[in-house]
Order: C-alpha cells, then sequence, then structure tokens
C-alpha cells in the first residue's frame, strides 16, 4: 500500500486486496496532482457541483468522471484523517468521502484518545459543516444590516482600523487554541507587541485545573480510569462532557469489564445526576457545594492520614459530615469500606464540585483524598507534553471572559478581535458584557454563523468549516503514551467560495504586518507543509522524502512523539484547605440553580445542528427545547407537575421554561441545562429554548477568579400556562411496568471473568 | 295485530310504492345538498392528506391505525344488516321481512362500498393500493397470502359483489313494474335494460325462486366470514387486547347489532318520508326492535366473555390494555360505548317503548354511536398500551382530517342511499303483495266456510 | 406467472420457527449489547442519523410522536419508590430485533417485508403500501412510518444538507414504513468483497454504524453462523439460544451467574438481539 491518504472503503479493511482490486492507486500517485484537483493546491476542479465554482468564468475546469482521478471514483468511498473540532477533546476522525462530498465521521482507531470512536456531538460534524445558515461571505455593518464585501476589502479594512493603534488597544479572544494557528495567532499579536490574547471557554475546568496544578504539579495529569477498581467522581461527568469523554467512555467500557474479570465500581457524588451519575453503580447525592465537606469526611474516616492532613480533617466526623451533606453515615461507612477493598481507585473533582466560590477549596479537598488513597502515580499518572511548547495549547476559562469585561468596561480596547466563542451569549448578564463590548471602535469576529456575538461586530469573516481548513492542534488532555499532535486536512472542497481558513487570515493579516518573513507561503496550507517539513526529523521522518513524508502524515493523521513525562509532585499538604460550612437557606431565593451541561449541545455552539437538536437527552428524553428540572417532592410542595412553564428567577433576571419532574436532583436545587436559547445562529438554533446563563450571578471562586457557575439562588413559581413536553418517553415515564425489557443485577450474581 | 293491513289494493301498492320514485320534495333536495357538502369535507380532506402525507390525520408510532380503521369495521358492521333480514329471515320463512329488507339490502351494499374506501384512505401509498391484489404480473410478485389484511380485501370484494347480486336479483319483478308503469325517458330505458324481459311466466317465477334463495344460502356463511376476517385483522395479531379467540363471533354480533340498528333508524325515515305507514307498520317495527334487543343482550354477553377470558387468563398484558380502557386516557369513551351498547337496548324491552318513534329514532342512534365507539374501543387502547411501554401513548388525538373523512362517509352513505331510494322502489312491492294475498285467499277460504254454513 | 408458482412462493414463504427448516448458512447476522456497558450518551443514534438518511423531524413532530430514530435510547428508573434512584438509570437502545419469526413479516398484506437468507427482517421500501400492519404488530413498536415527506419538507435536507446524505442508503418517500436494517448497505458491500475472494466475511470486517460509533464499546455485531465471531462466543457463553424462547438463565441453570437475555422472548419472536444485563455493586 503507498502512503494514500486516501483510501477505499475495500482498502480500509482490506489493503492487500484493494492494490489488485479495479480502484487501482498506483506508486506514481501524486499528492501535489490531488491538491491541486481538490482545490488545495492552485487551479481546482469543480468536485461538489454546489455552485460559486469559478468554472463560470473559466478559471477552473470540469473534470469528467469518465476519466475521473482514481480517488474520486463514482460509487467508491474514500477515506481522510482529520481531527474533530466539535469540542477541544481533540479526537481524531476518519472522514468518509464519496464524489467529493464528505458523508459521515467515524474515530480514527490510531488515535489514543478516541480509538475508532466518536460520540454524537463529533458525528455531527458534518451538520457544521453543511450548516444552512454559515456566513458565506465577509459582511460589513451598515446600521443594522450586514453588507457583503470582498476579502481584500476586509483586509485592506483591517489595516486602515489597526493604523495607528497601539499593542495595548487591541485585544483577541478566542476559545482553547493550540497548533500553528496558535503560533501564527501569537506571531501576529507580537508584531503590535500586543499581550491581550484571551482564551475563554464558557464550560471548562479551571478551577480543577489549578487545584490539580496545586496538588500534582500538572493541570491536568492523566486518569487510568480502566486501571481503577473504584472510581469516586464528585460531579465530574466523564462520560458526558467532561475534558475527553469519548476517550473516558472507551476506558470505562474496559473498567466494566476489569482486567481480571473484578468489575470496576463507580461511585458519584453530586447534586444533580449527570450522564455519569446515571451510570453510577451508586448516586449519592448531597446538598449543592458541600461536595468537599463529603472529601474531607471520608478523608477522616479512612483514618490513614497524618500530620497536618489529620488535623486538616479531624474535624470533619460522620455525623457531622452527614448532617452537612445529606448522606447517610451508613452509606459513608460503605463507601469507606468500599475504598478502602477497592485499590488502586480513583477520586474525579468534576464541575459541580468546583462551580462554588469556595469551589478550589472543594477541587483540593477531592484531590487531597487521592492522594491520601494512594492514587496518585498509580491510577493519576503523569501526562506526556508535546516537546514543541510553542504548539502546547492555550486553555479556555472564564476567568479570561471577566478580564476582557472589565478591560472593555475601562474602553481600553480600540480594535477587538473574536474567534469561536460567542461571549454575548454565554456570559451572564450580571457581568454586562454586551454593554462592554459596544464600547469598542471596531469589532471583528470571525464566525461560521451570525450568532450573538458576530451580530454585534463590525466586520464579520467567514470561516471555513472544521472539515474544509487545514491546521494542526494539540489535545489538552494527552491520552497516550505518546505525545500527540492531530493534524486537520480538508475533507471536501470549500462549500462556499468566499471562507476562508483562519490560519490563511492569519497568514494574510501577518503578511500585511510583517511581508518578509512569510512571503514564501502563498497560503495557510503552504505555511503548515512547510513548517511539519521543515521539522520532520523531530516528527518521525527523518531521512524520509520530503512529499512520502508529508503525504504518510497526513494519511495517519497524527503525529506522534515521545515526549516528556511529568513527574507528579508526591507530597501531600492540607495547606490552606478550610472549607465554609454548609449553605444556609436564603429565604428569598430557596433553591440552588444548577445550570447543566448536555454531552450534546455543551456551552451552545452546536445547538443549529439538528442531530444534536433532535437527539433526547439522555436523562429526560427531551428534545428542541430547555426545561427546568424538579425533584418530584418539591415540584408537589410547590404544585408544579411536568409540562407547567415556570420562572426561574434570580437576582439577575429571570427564565420560564418547562417544568420536567425529575428524581435524581437535589429537592434544594433545580436544574435548567445550557446550550439552548439563541436569539441567533440559524433556524436549527433561534427560538428554541431558553438560556440560563444569562440569569447567573457574577459570583466567582475566591481563588482562580473562575466564574462559579453553581452559585445561583433562585426561586421558582408556576406561571399558569402549561404545554406538553416533547420527549422521548412515553406515558409510562421510564417504568417497564412489570415486564423485562431493561434489566440489572447484582454483583454476586455474575462472573465476569468467564464472559468474552 | 297483523304486520300490515291485507285489504290494500295490488294497483294501490304500485302506485305507492312507485310514488316514492317520483318528483322529490324540498326536504330531499335539502338532505341531498348537505350529504354532498359533507363528501366535500372529506374529499377535501383526503386530498390534503394525500399530498401531505398520513401525518396529518396524528397518528404516530406506535398509534398507526386511527379511526379509519375503526370506521371501516363500523361500516363493514352496518352491512350485516340487509344480509341478515333479506336472507336469514327469507330462510327462515319470517313474512315481517318483506316490506323493509329491500332497504336494508342497499345499506349493506352501499355500507360496504363506504367500508372499501376506509381502507383506501388508510393506506400510505394509495396510488399503489393494487399491490395488495392478486394480478397477473410479470415477476410473479404475489401478495402476502398469510396476512389477514388480504383476506379482507378478497372477502369484502366477494360480498361486495354478491351483495349487488342478491339486491339486483330481487329487484328483478320490481323493476318490471317500473318498467310497466313508467312510458318514457331515461327511466323507461334503465328499467327496461334492468328488468332483463320479466314477464312474470311461471317458469320465470321458479327460475326467480330458485336462484334468489342460492345467492340467499351463499350470502350467509360469506357474510359471517367478512366480519369474522376483519376479527382475524385483530385475532391474528399479537398485540394485547386484539390476540382474542372470541373477537370473530364478537364482531359478528357487533355488527349484525349496529346493522339492527341502522336499520330502525332507517325505517323510521322512510316510514316518514314516503309517507310508507301503510307498509312499513309499527308492527313491522315492533318485530325489529325485539330482534335488536336480543342482539344487544348477545353482544352484551359476548362482551363479558371476552372481558372474563382476558381478566381470567392472567396474561398481563392484556389485562393491563383491559383496565387502561376503563380507567385511562379512554375511559369516558370505552364506558360510554358500554353505556350505548348495554344500558341503553333495555329501553327496547319495554312494550310502550317498542313503537314509540321518536325514542326509538334517539335509541338507534345511540346504539349506533355505541358501536362506532365500540370500533374504536378496540383499535386505539391497544397501541397506547401495547407490550412495549416506552412507547405508550403520544398524543394521539385523531385530527381534523381523520375526523373530516369520518363525517364525509356518512354524507357519502346517504348520497347513495337517497339516489338508490329515488331510482329504485325501496319497498319490495311483489312481496307485499305477497303478505296481501295469502290474507285475500284466506279471507276467501274463510268467507266460503261460512257459506258453507 | 402461474398457480404453480403461486403455489411453490407459498410454500416457501415463511418459517413459523427459526433455523429448523431453513438453516442459515453461511450467514445469521446477530448482535449483542452490553447494557453495562452502555453508557446511554445517544452517540449510537446519531451514526444511525448519519449513516441511514434518517430525517430530523423537528420539534412539533416529535411532539406528536413522529420521530424516525431507527435506533433509540431508552431511559428506565427503579420502581422502588425511593426518593432517589441512587442505583443510577437503566439505559436500553432499542432498535428492529430482526426477529428470526417476525410478526411484523407475516401480516403484510404485500409482502414488502421478508426474511433474508442471512437472518435480516428486510424492509421493501418500493413494495410497502403503508398499510401499518407491521408496525400494528411489532412488539418492541420500532418500525418508523414516513408519515410526511420528508425529503421536500422544509429545513430536512435544505440545499447543502441534503449533500451529506448517504448514496448507498435510500431516501424515503412519503407513505412508507422503515426501520433498523442492521446497516445492510455495510453488509452487502462485505459480503461482496469476501464472496469476490471465495471465502465468507471475516468477524470484524464489517461494523453497523452504532457499533462503530459506540464509544465504550456496548455493542458488538457479527455472524452467529461463524464459530469464530465474537458474537456466536458471547451468546455461547451466555447460553442463548437464537431457537429457543426460554433460556437457560430462565431455567435457573449455570448457578444463575448469566446475563444474556432476549426481551419479550416469551411472544416467541426470536430476535437476534441478546443483551447483557446491567450489573450493580451491591457493596456500596
Amino acid at each position: 500500500m503507498i502512503a494514500g491518504n486516501a483510501i477505499s472503503d475495500r482498502a480500509k479493511d482490506f489493503p492487500k486486496n484493494f492494490a489488485k482490486g479495479f480502484v487501482m492507486m498506483d506508486s506514481s500517485f501524486d499528492r501535489r496532482d490531488f491538491l491541486k484537483v481538490l482545490g488545495w493546491g492552485g487551479a481546482t476542479v469543480a468536485l461538489t457541483g454546489c455552485g460559486f465554482t469559478s468554472v463560470e468564468d473559466g478559471k477552473e475546469t470540469v473534470v469528467s468522471y469518465v476519466e475521473a482521478t482514481d480517488f474520486m471514483v463514482p460509487s467508491i468511498g474514500v477515506y481522510y484523517n482529520s481531527t474533530c473540532a466539535q469540542c477541544d477533546a481533540g479526537c481524531s476522525i476518519n472522514g468518509r468521502v464519496r464524489e467529493g462530498r464528505v458523508l459521515k465521521l467515524e474515530g480514527n482507531p490510531a488515535s489514543a484518545i478516541n480509538r475508532g470512536k466518536l460520540c454524537g456531538l463529533g458525528q455531527a460534524g458534518v451538520q457544521h459543516h453543511y450548516n444552512p445558515d454559515r456566513v458565506r461571505e465577509p459582511l460589513l455593518r451598515n446600521g443594522e444590516k450586514g453588507e457583503a464585501i470582498t476579502w481584500e476589502k476586509a483586509y485592506a479594512l483591517i489595516a486602515e482600523k489597526l493604523q495607528g493603534v497601539s499593542g495595548e488597544e487591541i485585544a483577541f479572544l478566542t476559545g482553547a487554541m493550540s497548533g500553528h494557528t496558535k503560533v501564527l495567532l501569537e506571531n501576529y499579536l507580537a508584531s503590535f507587541g500586543c499581550k491581550n490574547h484571551f482564551a475563554y471557554e464558557a464550560i471548562a475546568p479551571g478551577v480543577v485545573r489549578a487545584a490539580n496544578k496545586k496538588a500534582y504539579g500538572v493541570a491536568m495529569p492523566r486518569f487510568n480510569i480502566s486501571k481503577a477498581k473504584l472510581v469516586l467522581s464528585f460531579g465530574a461527568d466523564f462520560l458526558g462532557s467532561w475534558v475527553s469523554p469519548v476517550h473516558f467512555s472507551q476506558q470505562y467500557g474496559q473498567f466494566r469489564k476489569g482486567a481480571d474479570g473484578q468489575r470496576g465500581v463507580l461511585v458519584q457524588v453530586e447534586s444533580k445526576m449527570t450522564l455519569t451519575g446515571a451510570n453510577a453503580d451508586r448516586w449519592l447525592v448531597v446538598r449543592p457545594g458541600t461536595e468537599g465537606i463529603l472529601a474531607l469526611g471520608l478523608v477522616n474516616a479512612l483514618g490513614t492520614a497524618s500530620g497536618d492532613v489529620a488535623a486538616a480533617v479531624k474535624d470533619y466526623d460522620r455525623a457531622r459530615v452527614s448532617k452537612d451533606t445529606g448522606v447517610s453515615v451508613e452509606q459513608i461507612d460503605k463507601l469507606v469500606a468500599l475504598l478502602k477493598s477497592h485499590s488502586p481507585s480513583l477520586v474525579l473533582a468534576g464541575s459541580a464540585a468546583e462551580g462554588y466560590a469556595h469551589g478550589s477549596q472543594n477541587a483540593a479537598a477531592i484531590n487531597l483524598l487521592n492522594q491520601v488513597l494512594g492514587n496518585v502515580g498509580k491510577t493519576v499518572v503523569g501526562p506526556v507534553s508535546v516537546p514543541f511548547p510553542q504548539m502546547s495549547p492555550v486553555v479556555g476559562n472564564t476567568a479570561a471572559l471577566a478580564n476582557v469585561s472589565d478591560a472593555l468596561d475601562a474602553g481600553k480596547y480600540k480594535v477587538m478581535f473574536s474567534c469561536g466563542v460567542n461571549p454575548v451569549f454565554s456570559a451572564p448578564t450580571a457581568m454586562k458584557f454586551q454593554e462592554h463590548f459596544a464600547k469598542v471602535g471596531f469589532k471583528v469576529a470571525f464566525a461560521h454563523y451570525l450568532d450573538e456575538t458576530a451580530l454585534q461586530a463590525d466586520l464579520v469573516l467567514p470561516l471555513d468549516s472544521a472539515l474544509e481548513d487545514w491546521g494542526t492542534s494539540v489535545p489538552e488532555y494527552m491520552a497516550g503514551d505518546d505525545a500527540q499532535i492531530n493534524i486537520q486536512q480538508p475533507l471536501m472542497e470549500r462549500l462556499h467560495a468566499n471562507t476562508r481558513g483562519f490560519g490563511d487570515i492569519l497568514l494574510a493579516l501577518l503578511k500585511q504586518r510583517n511581508p518578509e518573513s512569510y512571503k514564501n507561503y502563498t497560503d495557510y496550507y503552504a505555511y503548515l507543509r512547510g513548517a511539519v517539513l521543515q521539522n520532520k526529523n523531530a516528527l518521525g521522518g527523518s531521512g524520509a522524502d520530503d512529499d512520502e513524508f508529508w503525504d504518510a502524515s497526513l494519511s495517519n493523521g497524527i503525529f506522534k512523539l515521545a515526549g516528556s513525562v511529568a513527574n507528579l509532585s508526591g507530597s501531600i499538604s492540607a495547606g490552606s484547605l478550610s472549607l465554609p460550612n454548609a449553605p444556609v437557606a436564603d429565604a428569598q431565593y430557596p433553591l440552588h440553580l444548577i445550570p447543566s451541561v448536555n454531552a450534546n449541545l455543551r456551552d451552545g455552539r452546536n445547538a443549529n445542528q439538528p442531530w444534536l437538536q433532535e437527539s433526547p437527552d439522555p436523562l429526560t428524553t427531551i428534545v428542541w427545547d430547555s426545561w427546568v428540572e424538579i425533584h418530584p417532592k418539591k415540584a408537589a410542595e410547590l404544585g408544579i407537575v411536568e409540562g407547567d412553564i415556570v420562572e426561574v428567577a434570580g437576582k439577575n433576571g429571570s427564565i420560564k421554561a418547562q417544568a420536567y419532574l425529575f428524581p435524581g436532583i437535589h429537592p434544594d436545587a433545580i436544574s435548567v441545562p445550557l446550550g439552548r436559547g439563541h436569539e441567533a445562529m440559524g433556524r436549527y438554533a433561534k427560538g428554541f429554548g431558553v438560556n440560563p446563563f444569562h440569569i447567573l450571578d457574577a459570583v466567582f471562586d475566591k481563588e482562580t477568579g473562575e466564574l462559579a457557575m453553581h452559585e445561583t439562588r433562585v426561586k421558582v413559581s408556576k406561571t399558569g400556562q402549561r404545554v406538553i413536553v416533547v420527549k422521548d418517553e412515553g406515558a409510562a415515564g421510564g417504568k417497564q411496568m412489570g415486564k423485562k425489557i431493561a434489566v440489572r443485577l447484582n454483583t454476586d450474581h455474575v462472573d465476569l471473568s468467564k464472559e468474552v | 295485530m297483523k304486520d300490515i293491513n291485507e285489504d290494500i289494493a295490488w294497483a294501490k301498492i304500485n302506485t305507492d310504492v312507485l310514488k316514492s320514485l317520483e318528483n322529490p320534495r324540498k326536504l330531499y333536495w335539502v338532505i341531498l345538498a348537505v350529504a354532498i357538502a359533507m363528501i366535500a369535507v372529506a374529499v377535501g380532506c383526503e386530498t390534503y392528506q394525500y399530498q401531505m402525507g398520513m401525518g396529518v390525520a396524528n397518528m404516530n408510532n406506535p398509534h398507526v391505525w386511527g379511526l379509519y380503521i375503526a370506521t371501516f369495521i363500523f361500516w363493514i358492521g352496518m352491512s350485516h344488516s340487509g344480509t341478515l333480514l333479506s336472507a336469514i329471515l327469507h330462510l327462515m320463512h319470517a313474512d315481517w321481512r318483506k316490506p323493509i329488507y329491500r332497504f336494508a339490502e342497499a345499506m349493506t351494499t352501499f355500507s360496504l362500498m363506504t367500508a372499501g374506501l376506509f381502507v383506501m384512505v388508510h393506506l400510505g401509498r394509495l396510488w399503489q393500493f393494487y399491490y395488495s391484489l392478486p394480478y397477473p404480473n410479470e415477476r410473479g410478485l404475489w401478495p402476502n397470502f398469510q396476512s389477514p389484511l388480504l383476506w379482507d380485501a378478497m372477502a369484502i370484494f366477494t360480498y361486495l359483489s354478491s351483495s349487488i347480486l342478491f339486491l339486483y336479483v330481487g329487484m328483478i319483478p320490481d323493476l318490471a313494474i317500473c318498467r310497466d308503469n313508467i312510458h318514457s325517458g331515461w327511466r323507461k330505458k334503465l328499467y327496461t335494460a334492468l328488468s332483463l324481459g320479466w314477464e312474470g311466466t311461471d317458469r320465470q317465477w321458479r327460475n326467480f325462486r330458485v336462484t334468489y334463495l342460492t345467492i340467499a344460502c351463499f350470502l350467509i356463511p360469506l357474510a359471517v366470514s367478512v366480519h369474522s376476517i376483519v376479527a382475524s385483522d385483530f385475532a391474528m395479531s399479537q398485540q394485547p387486547g386484539w390476540h382474542v379467540t372470541s373477537f370473530p363471533p364478537y364482531f359478528v354480533a357487533g355488527a349484525l347489532y349496529s346493522g339492527c340498528a341502522a336499520i330502525i333508524t332507517l325505517f323510521i325515515i322512510l316510514r316518514y318520508v314516503f309517507r310508507f305507514e301503510e307498509y312499513m307498520t309499527l308492527s313491522i317495527l315492533k318485530k325489529t326492535v325485539r330482534l335488536t334487543f336480543a342482539i344487544s343482550m348477545v353482544w352484551t354477553y359476548l362482551n363479558a366473555v371476552e372481558f372474563a377470558s382476558v381478566w381470567y387468563s392472567h396474561d398481563v398484558a392484556s389485562k393491563a390494555v383491559l383496565i387502561q380502557k376503563a380507567t385511562g386516557t379512554y375511559a369516558p369513551f370505552w364506558w360510554m360505548m358500554i353505556f350505548c351498547g348495554s344500558v341503553v337496548p333495555l329501553i327496547l324491552a319495554f312494550k310502550r317503548f317498542q313503537t314509540n318513534i321518536p325514542v326509538l329514532l334517539a335509541v338507534s342512534l345511540l346504539l349506533n354511536l355505541g358501536m362506532w365507539l365500540e370500533r374504536w374501543m378496540i383499535v386505539a387502547p391497544t397501541y397506547s398500551h401495547g407490550y412495549y411501554p416506552w412507547t405508550w401513548d403520544h398524543d394521539q388525538w385523531p385530527s381534523f382530517v381523520q375526523w373530516g373523512i369520518v363525517f364525509g362517509s356518512f354524507g357519502w352513505f346517504t348520497l347513495l342511499f337517497m339516489l338508490f331510494c329515488k331510482i329504485f322502489p325501496s319497498v319490495s312491492m311483489y312481496e307485499v303483495k305477497e303478505m296481501v294475498y295469502h290474507r285475500t285467499l284466506a279471507k276467501k277460504n274463510l268467507g266460503s266456510a261460512k257459506g258453507a254454513h | 406467472m402461474s398457480v404453480s408458482n403461486l403455489l411453490e412462493n407459498w410454500a416457501e414463504f415463511r418459517h413459523t420457527h427459526p433455523v429448523d427448516d431453513v438453516p442459515h448458512d453461511p450467514y445469521k447476522w446477530a448482535m449483542s449489547i452490553d447494557l453495562d456497558a452502555c453508557t446511554g450518551c445517544n452517540a449510537c443514534s446519531v451514526a444511525c442519523y448519519a449513516e441511514n438518511n434518517l430525517p430530523v423531524v423537528g420539534k412539533e413532530k416529535f411532539l406528536h410522536g413522529q420521530s424516525m430514530h431507527w435506533m433509540r435510547i431508552e431511559r428506565y428508573w427503579d420502581e422502588d419508590g425511593r426518593d432517589f434512584p441512587d442505583q443510577g438509570a437503566q439505559f436500553l437502545p432499542m432498535m428492529c430485533q430482526q426477529c428470526e419469526a417476525a410478526p411484523c413479516e407475516t401480516v403484510c398484506p404485500v409482502g414488502a417485508t421478508n426474511h433474508t437468507p442471512d437472518g435480516l427482517n428486510s424492509q421493501i421500501y418500493n413494495r410497502c403500501v403503508g398499510s401499518r400492519y407491521c408496525s400494528a404488530n411489532c412488539p418492541f413498536k420500532v418500525r418508523y412510518f414516513n408519515w410526511y415527506d420528508y425529503p421536500t419538507t422544509d429545513n430536512v435536507w435544505p440545499a447543502e444538507m441534503s449533500q451529506q446524505l448517504n448514496p448507498d442508503v435510500t431516501v424515503r418517500g412519503k407513505g412508507v414504513m422503515e426501520k433498523c436494517t442492521f446497516c445492510v448497505q455495510r453488509l452487502t458491500s462485505a459480503k461482496n468483497t469476501a464472496k469476490n475472494e471465495g471465502r465468507i466475511v471475516h468477524d470484524g470486517e464489517v461494523q453497523t454504524a452504532c457499533q462503530q460509533a459506540c464509544p465504550p464499546g456496548a455493542i458488538s455485531f457479527g455472524n452467529l453462523v461463524d464459530a469464530d465471531s465474537k458474537v456466536f462466543k458471547q451468546w455461547k457463553a451466555q447460553h442463548v439460544e437464537i431457537a429457543e424462547f426460554e433460556q437457560a438463565k430462565d431455567r435457573g441453570e449455570q448457578d444463575n451467574k448469566l446475563r444474556g437475555y432476549r426481551i419479550l422472548e416469551e411472544l416467541r419472536s426470536y430476535p437476534s438481539v441478546m443483551y447483557l444485563e446491567r450489573v450493580r455493586e451491591t457493596a456500596v
């Protein structure tokens, strides 16, 4: 098999047969020609037949299928490896392309992150690409409307607006970034002497990163779920949306089977059941915010701690912990016994634990439990880092948003760029981001769709979809034993002629600043190829022919490098640990608002992908709408039944949504999912559901400054309206009515070692 | 009390009946217009459904069958009355059937024609309906002979053609009377053609009797089998609430029941509209009512048998469906069905109501409402409470499209029936004459006996 | 076209009991789903939409129960009346069970749903007249009817979206029934490749879309005739026999250490999907 980055349907399974098959890919196959043809080189062929090509004006020629290139024989699927951009986990994808159209995404088995698997969110990547509501032309604000302009004009406009503006007066707001786009961006900002790059992610484990850094010495160690015999997770939805869910789910499959037939046990501690909680052997509901207290109580009950740790936890006896958290003493005893018998275990701190003003303390207490159990070095191990620090990821967090919002308020910036984030949608109204954003003289948004933030911009630059663009990225959570750099390559020709890759735009902007250094690179592809080949020895291609190495790299979709493994710190210290007492009831706003993160919709950036809108929420099975989860007991108290439109009012506004009675939530809490409630972003997102981001109180974690997402208190009242909840679950309400449908049995009735 | 007054002269019978074919009254046109308007509603709904897809009827998974199938069974049921009156009672020499069997037979034919339409309306791909017929084709593709739905199609076609034949054959002597009494126009041509040169010779009468008797004998098992087959649509399935052994007799009883109720309704209407008081006498009505009462009790009994067999079968799913019927979403309709089907007919047991026309009209309409509800209560609750709880009860309330088509079907039936009444004699003249003839003869005999004294 | 042809067809029309009269050879596709590994994440369902051209029906039609998810994830709660579901929820992926004696097949008036020689319950869209009797008789309610003409419905597949449609799979118009096919287009392709090479399809050579996506690897799929296949081994290890309606587990054999079962097996439709019971730790 030659260096094919394009392999056919059949070839995927039988490489040997492939060469004999009727789809010939002989060794003279020339990648450069291929690129030319697919439009990634210079001249292109119209492959998609979707219009807007330059065939009409004679710049391109149409090639007949009769003498089609071997990688696009009609009816033969071709597979390309690339990287999923639906979330930041960095799963490698394998896209099926037929007749020049990308049809379906699968996981790339070579990636240590997802090992050939792909979640629903990732699958929906094609709907991001084919979305009918994508921005197709650069748009310049003209009053309330956007006027289509040319790229030349757009670039000229940016140059003009940046004239005489100092580096301090420019800000660049992005999501998490890594790889060569990050390099280009930093080079660009450096050309102004600008240090205002803010990486913002509305949902990010910012507090946990900081706590990990303190406890283990690294922000994101590797968690070996498959090796753990017990996973005790404090609100970490690692099967749903936390950090690298496909990787964790894949590990979870092994964890449940157990290496030696001993099935792993999962205990989840949280106030609102997440997908992970729904899969737990024991789901422990705790009073919101008391996760840390339970962790310290467990440390105390284990009785193995000494020194300052023992001193720090001595007040947390079982009775007090039970009283504060609501977890029974008996349950604590059982859990302690299990922690002792199931070693190594793994304790995870997730978003439910970190979302409080004392989130850092919670996370520290949970990490302490991990340390006391001796899991560090066994199930919590040092991550591998990429040897190129320039490419390593800038992780996003919410503190960045607070910083940028304050700076905007102070009127510091004259020109602001925003890319890949939608703060107008995802910032709490209390932060007044939109107001502050309006103070900027010239706002440029790089956008796929006209989302809420793009609508506020003065200039909107349409981006290529993730399946049309080139790039490299380095995942924050490095799953394998090797360091991994992911390659993103186009799976098909640009769908719309006037969109551009983020890298291409940055390159064009850099050429404005620094034409000499970048003149050799006609486009981002050339830059990327040049960059890779320049360093091919380090990337595992020493001695290889340039073209062959490049082709092979694209074919693999990833670079695997021997990276350095970070050592985890071994010291256990209770240090500055001081947890507040259990929260007291608020008379005016008696309920905790838990904004829940749905694995598909996350922070709402994918809400316009109809598969995700119609994919039922796993726990409530609701589609196309938001809901308010409320415990049946609380609902009975308030006289609420399913489908009642309730008003959830906090200090910073209110939202109205349908009530759903949900047993998996603390009676003192309600939960509203994030991600819906868009006021823009196209036909599949606009007008569906409500946006709980907006009513969050602007409370921050005391140590890290991260937004404390779970600190909002609300009250719930009926509005008198009632609707039928649109959900998949029928009238039986998830009961099996005595039928043997989904069956469960206890561990003592099973012998996994005998199973296949 | 005699069934009809024996003193009526034969000529008067001809005049009275033929009068019903003449210039319609204003009321007739009004009814006709209403019927056509109702059909227009149904046609509109069906066109919309055809264009958009079955979804506009608001059916869903799992609730894939709706009012169409329920109403289909209802009309099939209606068709049984004609056969009962003309064939079964004919064989049993119940003479009181004679003045009323003609319109009952017409009812059979027209309700079958209505029922057939519902099969079409129900199909998702109406334009491919012929796939379900065993027609010769090059590819050797046959329909699935295992499917009760195919049996249905065949049984209905056979039954329809037989009933038309039966209706027509029984009408030949009357058509000849029409031919002889009408002297011009299209009617003359029509009756001439249809009466097949009937002269009333002995030989013709003999052949006629034999033919008529043969078809009657053929029709009886057919009628029973048709509704048994419709019952098989349900009984042969695997679904709780449908998979019931007693369904075929239960369906047949239900069919006779609704048919009789409909006869009472039409009896009263025709009697009033065409002033047929002399022929459709209260005495005959009383007998019809008593027959209806008897059948209602049979139906009630079979209902009880069904419940009991479900209850004692310990089949959890079927039992759950039964409980759901009595207590769930459909409870109001189900209890209404019990009330209309088993309680209301008790009125018919009282002698003073057996000839009380306003009461009987109301009761007969209620009985038919009950019987329609029965069919709906067979179809719907099984869907909303089947084997698989996850799929129980989405919003399955029939949309206006379903209601519109069901509503329009009554217009269609009315239209056909009204046209029939104006074109063909709705009372059998020659058979009424037989009744009068017998009495005259008896009188004569009585007279001669007196003379002998 | 003759009566003999009719009688021939009649005789070969259906099996009342699986395997006995016409054994499957060389293929009998089957599945097993480990409910202990399934997390209920819905990845399989979305993958199915992508592979099989399933329409997104929108909120209003979903409300009316007209959704088209061939693969649906059901979520069950414990029914013991406790305040909190403290042993989590139960997830169950449910799709066509490809019954060996399928209730849907016998009732179709036009024979649009049939059993294939490799044990699939196939649906012939062209032949379907839309009587919906199959769905009425399906115990699992996994058949989905095209209540509307989705290809021409607004916002189902608008201009660019339609380019994603899989050319290997028909886009169904209004009035026909459809359901999970075990990704028959993938099976056919794999079988053809194998046939060209004079062999049968190896285990793992072909995956269904749901199986391929499933992050925890809860779904296994393969050839039940092939003794080397994982599915065969799993069924064997669980003592689940395709042609039985009561298994060793039901009879309390093997020390009750088995967890394989088939749903609504007592109805004797002989499903081709075996589920492995979810396991829960008792010590906590």
